[in-house]
C-alpha cells in the first residue's frame, strides 16, 4: 500500500483582495475561505490513485486555525488523515519557507511518503512554487502539471502538456508531483463523507516546535524574499489629435512615436526629411 | 447561544452551493417551463446523502443535525426550489415518520431505500374535502385477514409522479366503533394504487405533483405505521417538521431572489447611473436583506430545539409563517426591482416569484400557523 501526502492550501474565497500596503500581502481576513481549486485535483489524483492501487492519503495544510476547514473537507471527500500545520510565527511564510515548513513536516509525519502530490498552483497567488521547492526540500525528484499518472511498482509514469507538447515522465518513489486542473475533476463532497470528517477524524496539529524550526528558519528570517511594493497597474487610453501641413505634421508624429513604433517592429525607423 | 456558523455548517453550505450552482442552475429554468424531473441529477444526488440527510449513519444516512438539513434544502432552493422541495418532502415529512414512528422491521426494510434515494418518499394527508382541516379525511382503510384495503383519491401530493413509498392517511374503525385515521406505508407496485395526471402549477413545476388514487388496494397490515388510531399525533409530529423544511425552502427562494437583485441594481443604468445608487431601491434591498437575516435566524432557531429535543412545534410553525412571508415579499420586490425584465422568464426572479407563493400555502397555510402559534401562546401559564 502506497502512502500518498496531498499538500493543500485554503485560499480566499474571492479573487480581488485589498493588499496590505504595509506589508506587500493579503489582507487574507477580508474574506472566506475556500479550498484552493487546484488541491481539490490533487486530492482527486490521490483518491483514483487509491483506487486503483491502494494507498493511504495524509492531507497536510500550512495556515491558521481556520484552515483545518479544507482539512476537514479533503477527508470528506476520502482522505484518511489530516496534518495542520499552525504558528503565528510561521505568518507570512514566502514559497520557500512554506515549502521548508511542509518539508519537516512531511519527514516528521509520513517519513515513509511514496508520492506527494499538490495543486499545480494557488488561486491567490499563483507562484506555483511550492511543489517544486517541497521537492527540493525533500530531495526527490518532481515533475509539474502532471494530466495523468500511472504507477507500476515503485516507478511511476507521469504525463503532462507543457508549451503545447505532451510528454511522459518516468521517475522512481518517492517522488513529488503537482496536479493540473485539467483532469482528474474533483468529486462532490457527500454529507455522510462531512458527517465523518467531523466525528473523530484523525487530524494532528503541529507548531513550529513540534518541527524542529529554529527561529533563523522562522517568518521572515526563513523568507528568502521580500515584497517591496504592491501596486495595481493602471492604464489609460490618450486621443491625441496632430494638426498642420501633413509634412510637418508627419515630423511631429515621428518626433513623438517614432521609439514606440521601432520597439513594435522591431527595428530602428528614421525620419528622411524631403527638401 | 451561538450566531455564528460552525465549521461544519460552512461546509454544508459550500457543499450544497457548489452542487447547486453547478448542477441545478444550468438547468432550473428549462425544467420548470417544460415540468421536467431531473433524474439524471437526481441520481448524482442519490450518493451525495440528499436523500438520506438525517436518518443514522447504520441505515446508510448523513445523520446530519437540523441546521445542517436546512442549510442543505436552503441552498438547493436558493437555486432550484422544486429540487429543493422534492428534497425537503422526501426527508421532513416521508422519511423522519419512519424515525419516529417505524417498528424495527419497518425501518430495516425501509429506511436503507429511502436514505439511499432508491426510492423516493410521499407523505399524502389532503384530499379534496381535507386540507388544513386534516380531520376530514375520507380515504378508508377496511380491515380485511392481514390487509386493510384502501379506497379514497389524495390531490396535490408532492413528489406523487415518482415516488416509491407514500405515507397514506386513511380512516380506520377502531374497536370501540370510532373511526380514527391512521397511517399506511404504500409501495409502488401494490395492486389498485395508481397514479393521476401530474398537475400543471403556478409553481414548482419541476416536482412532479399529482393525484393517487387507491382502489381496493391491499396493503399488509405489518406496513400500518404505529398503531391503528395514530394518524392525527404522526400527522401533527410530521408536520412540525416538515415546517422547518418549508421555512428552510422559503429562504432559500428569499436569498436567491436578493442576490439576484443586488448583482441587477448594480448592473442596470438609468439616467446614467446604476439603480442601485438610487434610494428607493437601496431600501427595498435593505428591507429585503434585513427579513432575510430575520428569518434565518428564526428558523435556526426552531432547528437547535429540535435537536435538543425540546417541544418545537410553536418555533417550527414561527419560523414557517415568517420566512414564507419574507419569501413573498423578497421576490415580489425582486420583480419590481427588475422591472419589466422580472416579469419575463429571461430573469430567474419571475421563477422564484412563483415558487415563494405556494410555501404560504403547503404544510399548513399562514392562517393554519397563526392558529398553532396562538394556541400554543394562549396556552401557555400567566406568569
Amino acid at each position: 500500500m502506497f502512502n500518498i501526502v496531498v499538500c493543500i492550501k485554503q485560499v480566499p474565497m474571492v479573487t480581488e483582495l485589498p493588499w496590505d500596503e504595509k506589508t506587500g500581502t493579503l489582507k487574507r481576513e477580508a474574506a472566506a475561505g475556500m479550498m484552493n481549486p487546484a488541491c481539490k485535483h490533487a486530492i482527486e489524483a490521490a483518491l483514483q490513485l487509491r483506487e486503483l492501487y491502494g494507498a493511504s492519503i495524509t492531507v497536510m495544510t500550512m495556515g491558521p486555525p481556520s484552515a483545518e476547514e479544507v482539512l476537514r473537507e479533503a477527508i470528506a471527500m476520502g482522505a484518511n488523515r489530516g496534518v495542520l500545520i499552525c504558528d503565528r510565527l510561521l505568518a507570512g511564510s514566502d514559497t520557500y519557507a512554506t515549502s521548508f515548513a511542509l518539508g519537516r513536516a512531511v519527514k516528521k509525519e509520513i517519513p515513509d511518503h511514496d508520492l506527494i502530490l499538490c495543486g499545480a498552483y494557488t488561486s491567490d497567488s499563483e507562484t506555483a512554487q511550492v511543489g517544486p521547492q517541497l521537492a527540493e526540500e525533500l530531495n526527490i525528484p518532481a515533475a509539474a502539471y502532471a494530466e495523468h499518472i500511472d504507477i507500476s511498482g515503485r516507478t511511476m509514469r507521469v504525463r503532462r502538456l507543457v508549451d503545447n507538447f505532451r510528454e511522459t515522465l518516468e521517475m522512481d518513489f518517492p517522488a513529488l508531483v503537482t496536479v493540473s486542473m485539467e483532469r482528474y475533476k474533483p468529486r462532490y463532497v457527500s454529507f455522510a463523507g462531512l458527517s465523518r470528517s467531523f466525528d473523530g477524524a484523525d487530524i494532528r496539529e503541529l507548531n513550529a516546535q513540534d518541527l524542529g524550526m529554529m527561529s533563523a528558519d522562522l517568518d521572515a528570517c526563513g523568507s528568502r524574499t521580500r515584497v517591496r511594493r504592491v501596486f495595481i497597474r493602471k492604464t489609460a487610453k490618450e486621443n491625441v489629435r496632430i494638426t498642420g501641413a501633413a509634412a510637418v505634421a508627419a515630423a511631429e508624429f515621428l518626433d513623438r512615436y517614432q521609439r514606440s513604433i521601432s520597439a513594435v517592429i522591431g527595428r530602428a525607423i528614421e525620419a528622411k526629411k524631403q527638401i | 447561544m451561538q450566531f455564528n456558523p460552525c465549521m461544519k455548517h460552512k461546509l454544508i453550505r459550500a457543499s450544497a452551493r457548489h452542487f447547486a450552482e453547478t448542477e441545478l442552475a444550468p438547468i432550473a429554468a428549462e425544467i420548470d417551463q417544460h415540468r421536467i424531473f431531473p433524474r439524471d441529477v437526481i441520481a448524482r444526488m442519490r450518493q451525495l446523502n440528499y436523500f438520506g440527510l438525517q436518518v443514522p449513519a447504520h441505515y446508510g444516512g448523513a445523520a446530519l443535525d437540523s441546521i445542517s438539513a436546512a442549510i442543505v434544502v436552503e441552498e438547493l432552493s436558493r437555486v432550484c426550489a422544486a429540487i429543493g422541495l422534492c428534497v425537503t418532502v422526501h426527508n421532513g415529512v416521508a422519511v423522519y415518520p419512519f424515525l419516529q414512528f417505524a417498528d424495527d422491521r419497518q425501518k430495516e426494510k425501509y429506511l436503507f431505500r429511502l436514505a439511499s434515494g432508491e426510492d423516493i418518499g410521499a407523505f399524502s394527508l389532503t384530499e379534496a374535502n381535507a386540507g388544513s382541516d386534516a380531520g376530514s379525511v375520507e380515504t378508508t382503510a377496511v380491515r380485511n385477514g392481514g390487509s386493510y384495503i384502501l379506497n379514497g383519491t389524495k390531490i396535490f401530493v408532492t413528489n406523487g409522479g415518482v415516488c416509491n413509498i407514500a405515507l397514506i392517511f386513511a380512516l380506520t374503525s377502531l374497536p370501540d366503533a370510532k373511526l380514527q385515521s391512521s397511517v399506511f406505508i404504500v409501495e409502488d407496485g401494490f395492486e389498485g394504487f395508481l397514479r393521476g395526471e401530474l398537475e400543471d402549477l403556478c409553481g414548482m413545476r419541476a416536482n412532479p405533483v399529482s393525484s393517487l388514487f387507491f382502489e381496493d388496494c391491499r396493503v399488509p397490515e405489518e406496513n400500518l405505521l404505529g398503531k391503528p388510531g395514530d394518524g392525527m399525533k404522526i400527522g401533527l409530529s410530521t408536520l412540525d417538521n416538515g415546517r422547518i423544511g418549508v421555512a428552510a425552502q422559503a429562504l432559500g427562494i428569499a436569498q436567491g431572489a436578493m442576490e439576484a437583485s443586488v448583482k441587477y441594481a448594480r448592473e442596470r443604468q438609468q439616467f446614467k447611473k446604476p439603480i442601485a445608487s438610487q434610494q428607493t431601491i437601496q431600501n427595498y434591498i435593505a428591507d429585503m436583506a434585513t427579513e432575510t437575516m430575520a428569518a434565518r435566524l428564526m428558523l435556526y432557531r426552531a432547528c437547535e430545539l429540535k435537536d435538543a429535543g425540546a417541544p418545537f412545534g410553536c418555533e417550527a410553525s414561527m419560523a414557517k409563517l415568517y420566512c414564507s412571508s419574507v419569501a413573498s415579499k423578497v421576490t415580489s420586490l425582486a420583480v419590481q426591482i427588475h422591472g419589466g425584465y422580472g416579469y419575463s422568464k429571461e430573469y430567474d426572479v419571475e421563477r422564484y416569484f412563483r415558487d415563494a407563493k405556494v410555501t404560504e400555502i403547503y404544510e399548513g397555510t399562514s392562517e393554519i400557523q397563526r392558529m398553532v402559534i396562538a394556541r400554543s401562546i394562549l396556552s401557555q401559564p400567566i406568569l
